[in-house]
């Protein structure tokens, strides 16, 4: 592995990772960069796609995921691979979801570089845009990451709390923060041969001790497992129909959920379409057998349906939550259901490209006891 | 004799939608019917090209709109019509019921079973073991819900 040293000036993070990739830029490794950059607003940092290095003022370590990264490169290279290299700044769970659209088919990675960057945990949009500290959400979240604080948790969105993976996988470079002192020096990391070339390139310090990162690394994971063991415990403890029917209670049928969804990938949902629309009298019947019943009608099978057909490829990230009008806590029933499906098929979104995702392969010795008794 | 009638009439019937693959468990049904063997009438069958085109929604969608049980029949492992579908129904099955665990919804209401077309006797005793079963259960408490 090629790690390198990127010398943090004046305490400025955010500026000095700007400069690298600004280089990439310039020197042509890349035709396009994908960067997390402040609208002119100022409000909200959005995805850009940016060729030109002079109008680049990228916000890396911004605590915000407003739209899924992963969602944005399958429409830029479903269609055809891109030609030219296109560098890719991500969040962990989005390169995580990037890797399952490839097995999908809804993706190419063919000159696509991704960047990974280590991340310390997003804000909702709302709190985002309204920051109620003195300083912009940015500082807050890396000061109190200097200064190995607990102050920027109580803004964390659900899902970020309980991350257990905020380490990129799967990323040509990685931008590592954790163990480092990132108001002196930021890792930067080669996985795979194409980072490599690109990183030996960088005039850049060679890395000597990393051995505390590799630390914390661990021990930040050890943390969040039993955060996120904790969560799926506590939010399994209440289940039934009746409790489901009452977690969706708000629930206004605009399928924010899917739409935002990195891994909902068809073109028409099936919720979306005709299949449920029907004749008066098989409503009626309906109301007939039950007394009453709630209108628009099937907004759980909406939601079962859909948990049914993506938890296997769910990658934790919380979108859907975000995207709810209704702040319907979407994350304390999908990171459970994710959990124990995918622990019973031993499979791990995002983890593996060549492992195949479990509903396409099968084992003729496996599950023997199903079907029999 | 007349009160034997009135009890009758208030037992719970269980309504079951049965998904039933073409060539294996809905010949199999077939065999039970030509053979006259009896078996209770609760079952609702729609007939499917393969229990590998028997999606969750579809056992979502009977179970939400209150049907009692769900029962899919698929070929014998290894004697899948098109290869491979009920390999495939089976680990759908298995996904689907570690979702219905997780959210406490009874999974005991979704029934897989390996009917061949020549098990007609088979199929009406899974009949008769379904219906009990479902019997014992209860009423499906979804179909009382009427704000899902």
């Amino acid at each position: 592995m090629t790690q390198r040293i990127l010398n943090v000036k004046n305490n400025d993070a955010v500026h000095s990772v700007n400069e690298v990739l600004k280089e990439l830029l310039k020197s042509g490794k890349v035709a396009a960069l994908l960067v997390p950059q402040y609208v002119p607003s100022k409000k909200v940092v959005f995805p850009v796609l940016i060729s030109d290095p002079d109008k680049l003022d990228s916000n890396v370590f911004a605590p915000l995921l407003p739209a899924s990264t992963a969602k944005i490169i399958s429409r830029m290279t479903k269609v055809q691979p891109a030609k030219k290299p296109i560098g890719v700044v991500m969040h962990p769970c989005q390169i995580r979801a990037l890797v399952e659209l490839t097995k999908l088919n809804q993706a190419s990675l063919e000159n696509i570089i991704i960047i990974g960057v280590d991340c310390l945990g997003t804000f909702p949009m709302k709190t985002f845009v309204d920051f109620p500290e003195k300083n912009n959400p940015t500082e807050f979240i890396l000061h109190d990451f200097i200064s190995d604080g607990n102050k920027s948790e109580k803004y964390l969105r659900s899902a970020c709390i309980v991350c257990d993976e905020p380490f990129p996988i799967n990323a040509d470079i990685v931008i590592g923060v954790y163990g480092m002192d990132i108001s002196k020096e930021i890792l930067i990391e080669a996985h795979t041969e194409i980072g490599k070339k690109i990183l030996e390139d960088l005039k850049l310090e060679h890395a000597k001790d990393v051995k505390s990162r590799e630390k914390k690394i661990k021990d930040v994971h050890d943390a969040r497992t039993k955060k996120l063991e904790s969560f799926v415990k506590e939010k399994t403890s209440k289940r039934g129909i009746a409790h489901l029917a009452e977690f969706f209670d708000k629930c206004v049928n605009c399928h924010n959920c899917m739409k935002v969804c990195p891994i909902c990938y068809c073109r028409e949902c099936l919720f979306d379409s005709s299949v449920f629309d029907a004749e008066a009298y098989k409503f009626i019947r309906k109301a007939e057998s039950k007394s009453l019943f709630k209108m628009p009608n099937d907004s759980t099978l909406f939601h079962l349906g859909r948990m049914n057909h993506m938890i296997l490829s769910c990658v934790k990230c919380g979108l859907c939550e975000q995207g709810c009008p209704m702040d319907i806590p979407l994350m304390d029933i999908f990171i459970p259901a994710a959990e124990n499906a995918q622990k019973e098929f031993k499979y791990r979104p995002g983890k593996d490209p060549k492992e195949k995702i479990p509903m396409i392969v099968y084992h003729e010795d496996e599950y023997v006891d199903i079907g029999e008794k | 004799m007349v009160e034997e009638k009135k009890e009758k009439k208030e037992e719970f019937e269980p309504k079951i939608v049965g998904f039933l693959c073409n060539w294996c468990s809905y010949a199999g049904a077939d065999l039970a019917g030509t053979s006259r063997i009896q078996y209770p009438p609760n079952i609702r069958i729609i007939r499917v090209m393969c229990s590998g085109s028997v999606d969750s929604m579809y056992i979502l969608r009977a179970l939400l709109n209150g049907a009692d049980g769900v029962f899919v029949g698929g070929c014998h492992p290894g004697d899948c019509h098109y290869i491979d579908g009920n390999y495939k129904a089976r680990r759908r099955m298995v996904l689907l019921q570690n979702i219905l665990d997780t959210l406490g919804i009874e999974k005991e209401r979704v029934w897989i079973r390996w009917i061949s077309a020549s098990e007609g006797q088979k199929f009406a005793d899974t009949m008769r073991e379904m219906t009990e079963a479902i019997r014992k259960l209860g009423p499906n408490p979804i179909s009382k819900q009427w704000n899902i």
